[in-house]
């Protein structure tokens, strides 16, 4: 019949009443008409019937076993075994055979780098070490100069630039009023204050030159903030007559190529 | 009152195994008596040997001590229990299967029929063949089997120990019962 396919998985339920009554209604008049199906269960009721001399059959290898002697030595195997597993554990954890040569390597490795890191690290490598204010640091002295002179310089540069740029404006200014304008606007005050910040570190690298000359420039700009706003043609002209005899621009020009080509 | 309640503690499992994660070698000893035969069923049945079905139970009693923490209260412990039997059981057959270097289950059915290669069937009883039998069925159809006809459970109470669907119990048991017919071809007479 077509629609065995529908049935076929279901005999053994059916056989086992393990179906739902409407269900196993159905079956049963398949089963009624249907030649294969029957051939089908009687099959399954072959091997179900063998079902009980397998039972039978483990019970007899069953019956022979002590159970409660089996009880007894199951759980005296399962807590001796524990028991000196973890003795074991507690003793020497790092005993146990393979640990040892990962253990070995691994103490090894420990006083070759302990060793390595003291060669490489070690103060005395420095010739000469500083330590900066209160900071705990230690540096090379070669190291922390050459840092400072190289800041020195580059502060000296920028200094020397910008001054250089108001004392050309205040050459080629056309007018009074212009030069009034230079006076009035604080570029000449923050290059005094850039200049006492300056002070500190041309003092304590050795450039001895680039601190005559900002000296120079400082004076002269302490001369400027004291000059009247409203200024006359003489003292315009007079004023340029100071920057041009004192060869400021020129003397800027020098120093800041020296300071170019000497840079760290 | 109290002894009725000690008692049925004494055979309940969430109980014991809550007494064994404290190290209570007699609640232990009390689990393996519930459970040993329940076990051997299972061993024996995948292994077909008596005296390596009996190690294998002692094994699993063992894994199931080491493993006692992981056991979460509430869960199926039968099921959770012959969870770990049937791992152990199937770690074995891979051992042996790679120390034979033949597998069981490569065996052609007509060969299977006939259990142990060096071994002629007419030796073995009717309960022998199909017990050889029911050892060479696959772990899943094997329990439902099992599960069946030794401890008699309905399809419903398989399903819920081996947390699978009803659906699946009945199909399972079905190949079992077919794949036995195949097995058992010979002494059963008709086609395999």
């Amino acid at each position: 019949m077509k629609n065995c396919r529908y049935y076929r998985q279901d005999w053994l339920a059916y056989l086992l009443g393990e179906l739902d009554s409407n269900r196993q209604k159905m079956m049963a008049e398949h089963l009624a008409r249907c030649q294969r199906c029957q051939k089908e269960l009687n099959e399954i009721k072959d091997v179900i019937g063998r079902t009980e001399d397998w039972r039978s059959e483990l019970g007899k290898t069953m019956a022979d076993i002590d159970w409660d002697r089996l009880q007894v030595a199951i759980t005296d195997n399962v807590f001796r075994q524990k028991e000196s597993q973890s003795a074991a554990g507690t003793a020497a954890p790092l005993k146990h055979r393979h640990w040892q040569p990962a253990l070995a390597g691994l103490v090894a490795g420990l006083l070759l780098g302990m060793f390595f890191s003291y060669l490489l690290l070690r103060p005395e490598r420095w010739p000469e070490s500083t330590s900066r204010g209160n900071s705990k640091v230690n540096l090379p002295a070669g190291f922390v100069q050459r840092v400072d002179l190289a800041l020195a310089q580059r502060e000296t540069l920028d200094y020397l630039e910008r001054s250089q740029y108001l004392l050309l404006e205040l050459l080629q200014a056309k007018s009074p009023d212009e030069v009034s304008a230079l006076l009035t606007q604080d570029r000449i005050q923050k290059l005094l204050t850039e200049k006492k910040y300056l002070n500190n570190q041309l003092e304590e690298v050795k450039l001895a030159k680039a601190k005559m000359l900002c000296d120079q420039i400082e004076m002269l700009f302490l001369e400027l903030i004291q000059l009247s706003p409203e200024m006359s043609e003489t003292e315009l002209s007079s004023l340029r007559e100071i920057i041009e005899n004192r060869q400021l621009l020129l003397k800027i020009n020098l120093v800041k190529k020296e300071l170019q080509t000497s840079e760290v | 009152m109290e002894l009725e309640n000690a008692d049925r503690g004494q055979s309940n499992p969430e109980f014991l195994v809550a007494k064994i994660k404290n190290g209570d070698k007699e609640a232990f000893m009390r689990l393996v008596g519930l459970y040993q035969q329940k076990i051997f069923v299972l061993t024996y049945s995948m292994v077909h040997e008596r005296e390596d079905a009996l190690d294998l139970v002692q094994e699993t009693f063992l894994r199931l001590y080491e493993k006692i923490n992981t056991y979460r209260s509430g869960e199926n412990f039968n099921a959770w229990l012959m969870k770990i039997a049937r791992n152990i059981c199937l770690d074995f057959i891979r051992r042996q299967k790679a120390r034979k270097k033949e597998s069981l289950d490569q065996l052609s059915p007509e060969r299977l029929d006939l259990a142990d290669t060096d071994q002629d069937p007419a030796h073995f009883n009717p309960g022998e063949l199909i017990s050889r039998a029911v050892a060479r069925l696959p772990a899943k159809q094997q329990a439902v089997f099992i599960l069946h006809h030794y401890q008699e459970l309905k399809y419903e109470e398989i399903a819920k120990e081996l947390k699978i669907s009803t659906g699946t119990v009945k199909s399972l048991h079905y190949k079992a019962v077919r794949k036995l017919r195949k097995l058992l071809a010979r002494q059963l007479g008709g086609e395999a």
